[in-house]
């Protein structure tokens, strides 16, 4: 019953070459205990599977909320974002914690229906809003978490899940990663005999994830958007937010300046002012003044642009609302252009635009 | 006496779990009933979000309608099929029903390949409106693009009408942007989420200004000040609209 909630979005055959990186493998596995089919299409560039893992329950574990809210999280926002594969991998776990296949339908057939507490309730909801930014997160929304009775850290635990969900669902959506595998996980019957077993190897992997959190907060050094993983403190994800920061904004596949380029589109159509400064000093300093900067994103083009840059402005743009489908298409265009190893770079450093700066946003309301 | 007790009291035992196992079933088919009709509200919702805001939808479902607008800066397109009228008479009706639909169906596809949805259609015509379901920065782009788009795919399909022995069909759009209402808008039967305001009746009446100009798509000034300047405009004599003081100019859409 449960995969007819998404059995109508349509998704196109992956484009992307697979690639085996045995090193890159055994560390994944180390930390999730096995290795997610996705990875060997994301193998080109490791960074990006490095953010999977970092960014996951089992690199920046919540502290303060439960486990199982931080998976509600992630079901109902790929849900909302349409994305195959996450919501079968969250359905699994959602399974594996206990959660009946009829309460996971119920929920996913009617969420306002759903028979779950109001405090999980207003998670959800304000973890929808946040994904779905239409309008961005106001403080109103981030009141009513208070009057639900979460604390601070437990808020920006619920933002982190929900944004993590939406860099997930992007990287998995705009690549087009075929879902088969993860869906067919997710309705297994055979998840009802093995899930003690698999909860008590996950909840170990977590613990170890928590022994090995150390120092809440973001490293001192500077990068891009750091302001973001600051204002984390308090959480795992302080760390490893800055840690997907520096490595996203480290790596030479793409330069800073396209880089800059799409966290300025992303912060623009999601009006994120903050975000949008941000990514002009980005710019400034790889030679855009705020003329050119401002060209680019009134008409999202511009002949100062190279080639490369010229598609990758209005791909980033796609990416903030864009159907599946559609995506889908403008990857296989890009991939046959620019080859794998640049367009999997570009789709997750567009993935990390949409999820740094609704973060952004929760932070400006501070 | 005991013997007649104890039949009794199996009778009565058989009877309850006959009424047992049927309360039993009728709640089985109750629930499966159920929960086909949740997963229709589920696709109907997500259906809707295609015409009204998911958060609107949200609150209407939960709430009732609301009966609030908002202000919001949208562009407007407007577009309507030239001597329309001569050429419904000319067709069989089963004919023009089907020439109709495939007309709506195409364009419908390249307003919303742009992030434009369509709010209305009236005979012919078609109001679509970009940045009112959610903010768009690049919504004047968006219209505009769709407007090419619509003329390309007007003429794929004027190639089929043709190749099927049908009359080809020509189009007018106007293009404008400005603020209007933002709400779900109707009677208690028929509601729909729509823009009123000044910006609607202007792009109809710049449309309808295609066959005075002889052109296909018109864009106002307001529309054009928001517009990508690698889209190519040729300027047109402002001229007189209806309700309207001032003389409007208006540029005309090139490839």
């Amino acid at each position: 019953m449960a995969a007819h909630a998404l059995a109508d979005v349509e998704w196109d055959a992956c484009v992307l070459e697979p690639l085996r990186r045995p090193e890159l493998e055994a560390e994944v596995r180390r930390r999730f205990g096995t290795l997610p089919t996705s990875v060997p299409y994301l193998a080109s560039v490791p960074w990006v599977v490095r953010s999977m893992t970092d960014t996951s329950l089992f690199g920046a574990p919540p502290l303060s909320i439960p486990t199982e809210l931080a998976e509600l999280i992630g079901l109902v926002v790929s849900q909302d974002n349409s994305c195959r594969y996450c919501f079968g991998i969250t359905r699994m776990m959602m399974r594996v914690y206990g959660m009946s296949e009829k309460q996971i339908g119920k929920l996913e057939q009617n969420f306002l229906d759903a028979e779950i507490d109001p405090r999980s309730k207003a998670a959800l909801d304000f973890s929808r809003r946040l994904s779905r930014a239409a309008p961005r997160v106001q403080s109103s929304d981030v009141l009513a978490l208070v009057a639900a009775g979460f604390t601070r850290e437990e808020i920006l635990e619920i933002a982190f899940f929900a944004v993590q969900s939406v860099y997930m669902n992007r990287l998995m959506t705009v690549s087009a990663i075929p879902f088969g595998p993860a869906e067919r996980l997710g309705n297994s019957r055979m998840i009802r005999w093995v899930a003690p077993l698999m909860r008590r190897r996950m909840n170990q992997l977590i613990r170890r994830a928590r022994e090995r959190s150390g120092a809440l907060e973001a490293p001192a050094a500077p990068v891009p958007w750091g302001f973001v993983a600051r204002a984390f403190r308090g959480t795992t994800a302080a760390r490893k937010l800055h840690e997907t920061l520096a490595g996203a904004f480290e790596s030479s596949v793409l330069g800073a300046r396209a880089k800059g380029l799409i966290f300025a589109v992303v912060a623009r159509g999601l009006d994120c002012s903050r975000s949008e400064r941000e990514a002009g000093e980005l710019l400034h300093a790889n030679g855009f003044d705020d003329g050119r900067i401002e060209t680019v994103l009134t008409h999202l083009g511009s002949p100062d642009l190279d080639e490369l840059e010229a598609e990758l402005v209005p791909f980033a743009r796609g990416t903030i609302r864009g159907r599946p489908v559609q995506l889908q298409q403008r990857t296989g265009a890009l991939v046959a252009r620019f080859g794998s190893e640049r367009t999997v770079e570009a789709i997750a450093i567009a993935a990390l635009a949409n999820a740094v700066c609704r973060l952004g946003a929760v932070t400006e309301l501070e | 006496m005991s013997a007649a007790l104890g039949l009794l009291l199996a009778a009565l035992a058989v009877g309850f779990a006959l009424l047992w196992l049927r309360a039993q079933r009728s709640t089985g088919r109750a629930r499966t009933r159920l929960a086909a009709a949740s997963a229709e509200l589920e696709r109907l919702e997500h259906a809707f979000a295609r015409f009204a805001p998911m958060e609107l939808v949200e609150r209407v479902i939960a709430s009732g309608v609301p009966t609030s607008g908002e202000r919001k800066e949208v562009t407007v397109l407007f577009a309507d099929l030239v001597a329309f009228t001569p050429l419904s008479q000319s067709l069989d009706p089963s004919a023009l029903v089907r020439v109709l639909n495939g007309y709506f169906e195409r364009m419908s596809r390249a307003i919303t390949a742009h992030q434009g949805h369509i709010s209305t259609l009236i005979g012919d015509g078609i109001l679509a409106l970009f940045g009112a379901l959610e903010s768009n920065p690049w919504q004047t782009n968006d219209a505009v693009a769709a407007a090419l788009a619509m003329r390309r795919e007007l003429a794929a399909y004027n190639d089929e009408l043709a190749a099927s022995g049908l009359p080809k069909l020509a189009l007018g759009v106007g293009v404008h942007r400005g603020t209007g209402i933002a709400g779900l808008v109707g009677s208690s039967e028929l509601m729909q989420f729509t823009v009123v305001g000044n910006v609607v009746s202007v792009a109809a009446r710049v449309q309808a200004l295609t066959r005075e100009h002889g052109v296909d798509v018109l864009v106002t000034a307001a529309a054009k000040q928001a517009l990508d300047p690698r889209f190519q405009l040729r300027a047109l004599p402002p001229a007189a609209l209806k309700g309207i003081a001032e003389p409007v100019a208006t540029f005309a859409l090139l490839d």
